[in-house]
């Protein structure tokens, strides 16, 4: 179920249409601000009438998100089937998005919502990137200096990869602070190459044989 | 050449015993879409206009739009290496050449990578290839005459140290040509050459590159080349990386010549990246930003004060027009740039004059200042101008088959002698002084006894003669510049003593 959830909601992939996420925001934050504190529990309903209803009715998500049906049809509809059982709040939100017809966002918007709620509540998220596994004191080592760097509360997201060789790569947002082994050797590499280099065309005579070739 | 392992193996591993590894911070994006030369990139949420980025194959690019969601990057090396989902990283430095004495005589690429295969080139500094021009306290008027060796040129459209002349006219009507003369005719001399070519055929830049080698003019010349293969980006950012190379230079107080071959293709290459990073089109597709693209680069050409140290950077720009057509956009816009032009017309080409220069449309607007006296002088190129449109005149009037009296026929012979005295052979610049005494026995009729089609040939021997039997004259004329109360009768003096040798030598052909 969580898998799922998580395939829907963080679309980790290219496929991620920028402008999309640009509109997705704005809902999401305008969700949140209407939430107030009630935020965990709005995102948690949120979440669910994803993965219970729309995950397991896909009849009903082709509905909502169809270009055939009008607007007016739409908002019927969830009138019909969320209102009953929804909050309502979570239903005025559907029905603004309806009336928007931005309802195939909802997936975005809930990942959106996520994210702009834990940075609102002073968390992030880190990609930690290592060549094997941390082990459970490392990363809460890790996490502690992170806050303490960054000041917020690091929410780490782990994974491993040999390629690395040894060291970290941490991300946080856009920035990646690249500590790697694999990043210094090719450092050391191209230093090499290019000391090399100069060495051998500003000084030819001190490297070729005196005898010649 | 054999290398020496032993000294080799030391240098690098006292590089490794320097080598301290730092952490790398990057900015990093994902490439969403990548075209012909252009990537979509998203993320890179710092990323600075101009900034260059790597991609992760290790192609270098250059961030050309800053959009609300995405990051538009120009791509500079090969594209087709770079896939969707790429990662994309900035490098916090702006766009840079190597610059220096390392790159005389080389070939190199539009980021100044040698493509001349004579190794990699050492070059200790680099210079961000966009880079603001002098201001107004920086510069000083043009007043260092820069010769082109071309008697037409240097006589009626003089070009001064640190002027843009524009050097414009259909296919094929020699532009290329005067602009590897004006290279030639600075051998031997305090002036470093560096010939861009961008979006030209590679077999006419080889072309262009044995010629000067074969003159020994690559000593003092530096090329580079995006040509018609290279990546629209390339032949975009070529101009720029000249002018970066010519300012090293131009900032140490040495003069410099630069020639763009050609902006017309260049604005072609910037139409197509700014079109596919769906920049809004204007006139004839352009961009509206294509004027300050050309007007940037040509403002870099300067005559620095003396502060500064005096140096000069001289921009030959050439543009190619569609059917004489300089009403079109982008030749209007480097000529309101430009400090003159100099226009070259199909007809007088096949009517093998040659230069073709038009001298009624071809103007200089600043090298008057910068002609040396002999050459100002009313008797030599003062009253060419007015010889010529007179002659024009007549000439079509001529054309109606009207009998002439015989002062109208002479002034027309003379005039077919002046344009014949014009015409100049490809890769025979001459100097200065020697272009004096050609157009000054020209206008003072020491040729008028010589037949039209000859006149050539006895300017020949005229050059010769006062190369090899006058040079005290000629030497003095060099030395003084002018043709004042000394030198000038003993030019007279030499020019009769020729026309009677002429008349001499003439005289049992004539029998």
């Amino acid at each position: 179920m969580a898998k799922n959830e998580e395939l829907q909601t963080d679309v980790k992939s290219v496929l991620e249409d920028p402008s999309a996420t640009a509109v997705a925001r704005i809902y999401a934050d305008a969700f949140l601000d209407a939430c107030g504190d009630n935020a965990d529990d709005a995102l948690e309903e949120f979440g669910s009438f994803l993965v219970d209803v729309l995950a397991a009715n896909p009849d009903f998500d082709r509905l909502l998100t169809s270009g055939i049906i009008n607007r007016d049809d739409k908002i019927k509809l969830i009138n019909n089937v969320v209102a009953p059982v929804g909050s309502e709040l979570f239903t005025s939100f559907l029905r603004v998005l309806a009336r928007h017809d931005r309802l195939e966002l909802l997936p975005v918007i809930l990942g959106e919502s996520r994210f702009r709620h834990e940075e609102r509540s002073g968390r992030r998220r880190v990609q930690v990137r290592s060549a094997v596994a941390l082990s459970e004191s490392v990363q809460n080592q890790l996490q502690q200096q992170l806050s303490q760097r960054f000041g917020f509360e690091a929410i780490l997201e782990t994974s491993d990869d040999p390629e690395l060789i040894g060291g970290l790569v941490i991300q946080v947002g856009d920035t990646v602070y690249d500590a790697s082994l694999k990043t210094r050797i090719s450092q050391l590499r191209d230093r090499l190459r290019q000391r090399s280099l100069h060495e051998i065309q500003s000084g030819r005579d001190r490297f070729s044989h005196p005898e010649g070739d | 050449m054999k290398f020496k392992a032993d000294e080799i193996a030391s240098v690098i591993q006292k590089e490794i015993e320097d080598f301290r590894g730092e952490m790398q911070t990057n900015e990093v994006g994902r490439v969403l879409e990548v075209g012909d030369g252009i990537a979509r990139v998203y993320g890179l949420s710092a990323a600075m206009a101009g900034e260059m980025v790597e991609f992760s194959s290790g192609v270098r690019g250059q961030v050309f739009n800053l959009e609300e969601n995405s990051v538009g990057v120009i791509i500079l090396g090969d594209y087709k290496s770079i896939q969707e989902g790429d990662e994309v990283k900035t490098t916090g430095a702006l766009l840079s050449v190597p610059v220096g004495d390392a790159l005389l005589g080389r070939v190199v690429d539009a980021l100044g990578n040698a493509i001349d295969g004579q190794g990699p080139i050492t070059a200790t500094e680099t210079r961000p290839i966009e880079m603001m021009a002098p201001g107004i306290a920086g510069r000083q008027p043009v007043t260092q005459p820069l010769q082109t060796g071309i008697k037409c040129i240097d006589a009626m459209t003089p070009i001064g140290r640190g002027q843009r002349e524009l050097i414009i006219g259909d296919r094929k009507t020699g532009k290329t040509a005067i602009a590897i003369d004006t290279i030639l005719n600075q051998k031997g001399g305090d002036v470093i050459c560096i010939y861009v070519a961008s979006g030209q055929r590679d077999a006419s830049v080889a072309g262009v590159i044995e010629t000067l080698k074969e003159h020994g003019a690559m000593d003092y010349t530096i090329v580079v080349s995006a040509s018609a293969a290279a990546p629209a980006p390339m032949q975009y950012i070529a101009p720029y990386a000249g002018a970066a190379i010519a300012e090293y230079f131009m900032y140490q107080g040495k003069h410099t010549l630069i020639v763009y071959d050609d902006l017309s293709k260049q604005a072609q290459a910037y139409r197509q990246l700014s079109l596919l990073m769906r920049r809004p089109p204007g006139r004839e597709a352009y961009p509206g930003d294509v004027f300050y693209c050309h007007s940037r680069l040509l403002e870099r050409s300067a005559k620095l004060s003396d502060e500064l140290g005096g140096g000069s950077m001289t921009a030959l720009p050439i543009i190619e027009t569609m059917e004489g057509e300089v009403s079109a956009y982008i030749p209007t816009n480097v000529i309101s740039i430009t400090d003159g032009q100099i226009y070259l017309e199909p007809d007088l080409f096949f009517a093998g004059i040659r230069p073709a220069m038009n001298a009624g449309i071809s103007v200089s607007r600043v090298g008057g200042n910068a002609q040396i006296k002999a050459m100002k002088s009313k008797k030599v190129a003062g009253g060419l101008r007015l010889i010529l449109a007179a002659f024009r005149e007549l000439e079509a009037f001529a054309q109606l088959g009207t009998e002439l009296d015989k002062a109208t026929q002479a002034q027309l012979d003379s005039g077919y002698r002046m344009v014949e005295l014009l015409k100049q052979p490809q890769f025979k610049p001459l100097h200065v002084i020697d272009q004096v005494i050609s157009i000054y026995a020209g206008s003072q009729g020491y040729f008028s006894a010589v037949a039209v089609n000859k006149v050539a040939e006895t300017e020949q021997e005229l050059l010769a003669f006062m190369r090899d039997e006058k040079s005290e004259v000629r030497d003095k004329l060099i030395a003084a510049g002018s043709l004042d109360d000394e030198t000038e009768p003993a030019l007279i003096a030499a020019l009769d003593e020729f026309v009677a040798r002429l008349e001499k030598t003439q005289e049992p052909a004539a029998v």
